[in-house]
């Protein structure tokens, strides 16, 4: 074990990976040089030379296309996006070309591509560089989603993530990548966290919190709070908001019959949404209390501080949200 | 036909006149490729007119045969090709059989896609052929990478022939896949198969250029704008620029001058008439590939004529055989609709909790 950021659980992921698995390489803008904008893969160039290290012109639909040209011949690319926020110029390559591969080559060509990069508000970012959309590949069969919260999650998650047969959107909250540290288990113990898998992170009797990303930990410091006013939250981490554990949710709610979903995304057609439709239909007899969602107001998110934290959640809401719902 | 010779290059020295090299079966080879090309496409819009073939739009290739031929034939089974629509015949001369190819034409349970996909929207790897999208475009980064692969393993030798119309050469990710294929020297042949349509669109509204080949010196690669419908120099070319690639000097350009004589696709084929002026499709139907080559091929006494049978009788029989096989073969079943969207043969070997 030894004590990692968030950042550099990702980092050694990766690098791990690639030291077991020759077919493991990856490319973005500046990740070679450079070592990335946040020095992700900073060293990797040295370690691996420029034919597993690619640094790419700034183009992001030839990055992705890349990814999908080499995964299909066998390679497991992990390609970066210098934000998140850029994959829409490769939204194509991502939704038309490597989600569908697999089923349009009958089965016969698997799609092992990781495409990861700095995701979420929270430090001043503004439009660009803050957003998530990670209900844009929900919504594509094919894809999976990924959003750690915890170092450990981010290195086991990344692990899986690049030996998973298929196209898998790793979103890294910028917010967590310095701020949050854990214990790194050693290569030897070839520590992994399945995808599709929610954890458990603080149990509770009240009301179940179902959240992913960042929004964990709003939610962890909002339950400590509602817990000195005798309201017991269960906080849900999703990890994999694609595919979904909603036996996990489903599990906890026979317990609390209360949900509470909370994302950093805008509210409307996110990710929250699809949660409370399936609750509504796998869980009703649960329930006692309306499903509710704290989320993103449907905005951008917005530079100047006030405007930023107006439009992104934020821990009061959360406690809000559950004194309302506990009252039911 | 204003540019077709324009850009050729000059600097063919006697050894890289591929075509001197050519054997009386490789002539007979193209000319039999360009034939199965044309009856290829003839037979599937008799189907369609007679309602046995009810699904799909067919985008013939009827007056590009000599790309289909010209620029198949000096491919090995090591390199790679990413077709385009328009480009079916040449999925079987890169290895995949026209019975499979007929399959997916209709939907069948054993095309390469097992119904999931119409037309040319697939491909086999373990015969060199990259599955193509219906994004214009797409295709070029993941040929890129189907090269970087390729570079990874060390394999040298194999080349990677892309496909796509001019018009799509408009779509920025062409710009990314040149540009990035450049900058690596990958190991890329893209030929245009300049047809002069975009579907309604004339050249002239697609771009401002001479040429698309022009658009070569701007990403530092060559680029060669060919008579497309002379299908010598379409092999030629093809052959010039396989070597360049795999001598490690990177991709180049091949633009094919020819024309779409028919429609966009089989829908389209009476209003073609409307945006195109006659007298231009009657000037290129004089300029029919297989003609043209027939006559060449006689002319130089490398056939008599009476070897030369327009069409060969088997290939008639070779394409009828793969439709009416096609035609017979089981449906999918529905539930396999389902099927194919994840690989969960994940090789993760140990779980968290
Ligand atoms: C991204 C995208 N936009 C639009 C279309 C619709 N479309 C299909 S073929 C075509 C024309 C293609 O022209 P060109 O590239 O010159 O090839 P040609 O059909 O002439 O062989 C269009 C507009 C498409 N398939 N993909």
């Amino acid at each position: 074990m030894v004590e990692m950021t968030f950042l550099q659980g990702i980092r050694q992921a990766i690098w791990e990976e690639m030291q077991r698995d020759s077919s493991v390489f990856v490319l973005g803008e500046d990740i070679g040089r450079l070592g990335g904008a946040f020095l992700v893969t900073d060293g990797f160039l040295n370690e691996f030379g420029s034919d597993r290290v690619i640094d790419t012109p700034i183009s992001e639909a030839l990055i992705v296309g890349t990814a999908v040209g080499a995964a299909a011949m066998g390679k497991r690319p992990v390609a970066e996006m210098q934000f998140m926020d850029f994959i829409s110029c490769g939204f194509d390559q991502v939704v038309n070309v490597a989600a569908t591969f697999r089923y349009r080559s009958g089965g016969t060509v698997s799609m092992p591509i990781v495409i990861r990069g700095p995701s979420g508000g929270y430090v001043g970012g503004s439009l660009y560089h803050s957003q998530q959309f990670e209900s844009w590949f929900f919504h594509v069969p094919g894809l999976k989603v990924v959003q750690p919260a915890f170092a450990e999650d981010a290195y086991g998650l990344m692990k899986a993530s690049i030996r998973d047969n298929n196209p898998v959107l790793f979103y890294e909250h910028k917010w967590l990548y310095r701020r949050i540290k854990g214990q790194i288990p050693g290569p030897d113990q070839d520590f992994i966290v399945r995808l599709g898998e929610a954890a458990i992170r603080r149990p509770g009797d009240h009301i179940t919190i179902v959240a992913y990303g960042a929004m964990v930990h709003f939610s962890l410091e909002a339950a400590e709070v509602l817990a000195g006013e005798g309201i017991s939250c269960e906080v849900i981490d999703l990890r994999t908001v694609k595919p979904l554990d909603m036996e996990t949710v489903l599990g906890s709610l026979a317990k609390t019959n209360k949900a509470l979903i909370v994302y950093e995304s805008p509210k409307t057609g996110g990710v929250g949404a699809e949660i409370a439709a399936q609750i509504a239909e796998a869980g009703f007899d649960l329930l006692d209390g309306p499903v509710m969602r704290v989320a993103a107001r449907d905005s951008f998110v917005p530079f100047a501080e006030p405007l930023e934290k107006y439009v992104l959640p934020s821990v009061e809401e959360i406690i809000e949200a559950a004194r309302t719902l506990h009252r039911y | 036909m204003a540019t077709r010779t324009k850009n050729r290059t000059n600097s063919q020295t006697a050894e890289q006149r591929y075509r001197d090299h050519l054997t009386k079966a490789d002539h007979y080879e193209l000319y039999r490729r360009m034939w199965l090309s044309r009856l290829f496409d003839e037979t599937l819009l008799d189907f369609k007119k007679k309602a046995r073939l009810k699904r799909g739009n067919l985008y013939a290739s009827i007056g590009q045969e000599a790309i289909n031929a010209g620029t198949s034939l000096p491919l090995k089974p090591h390199d790679y090709i990413s077709p385009i629509h328009r480009d079916m015949p040449i999925f079987h001369f890169k290895g995949m059989s026209l019975e499979s190819i007929m399959c997916q034409v209709w939907g069948k349970a054993e095309a390469p896609t097992r119904g999931k996909d119409s037309w040319s929207h697939m491909g086999d790897l373990s015969a060199g052929v990259i599955h193509s999208t219906s994004m214009l475009g797409s295709t070029i980064p993941v040929a890129c990478g189907v090269a970087w692969a390729l570079r990874l393993d060390g394999k040298t030798d194999s080349c990677v022939v892309a496909y796509t119309g001019e018009g799509a050469t408009a779509q920025g990710v062409f710009h990314e896949g040149m540009n990035f294929a450049a900058v690596h020297k990958l190991p890329l042949v893209l030929i245009v198969e300049n047809n002069q349509y975009a579907y309604s669109t004339p050249t002239h509204l697609g771009y401002a250029t001479e040429n698309t080949a022009a658009r070569a010196s701007g990403y530092g690669i060559p680029g060669w704008s060919i008579d497309g419908n002379d299908v010598l120099e379409v092999y030629e070319h093809t052959s010039l620029a396989l070597a360049r690639a795999r001598a490690g000097d990177g991709p180049s350009i091949v633009e094919c001058m020819t024309y779409r004589v028919r429609g966009h696709a089989d829908h389209d084929d009476t209003r073609a008439m409307g945006y195109r002026p006659v007298e231009e499709i009657e000037r290129w139907q004089k300029e029919d590939p297989i003609p043209r080559y027939r006559e060449y091929l006689i002319k130089n006494k490398i056939f008599k004529a009476s070897e030369l049978p327009s069409p060969p009788p088997d290939v008639q029989k070779q394409v009828l055989d793969a439709a009416e096989y096609a035609i017979n073969a089981p449906e999918p079943e529905a539930h396999t609709a389902m099927e194919d969207i994840y690989d969960e043969s994940a090789g993760v070997t140990k779980w968290s909790k």
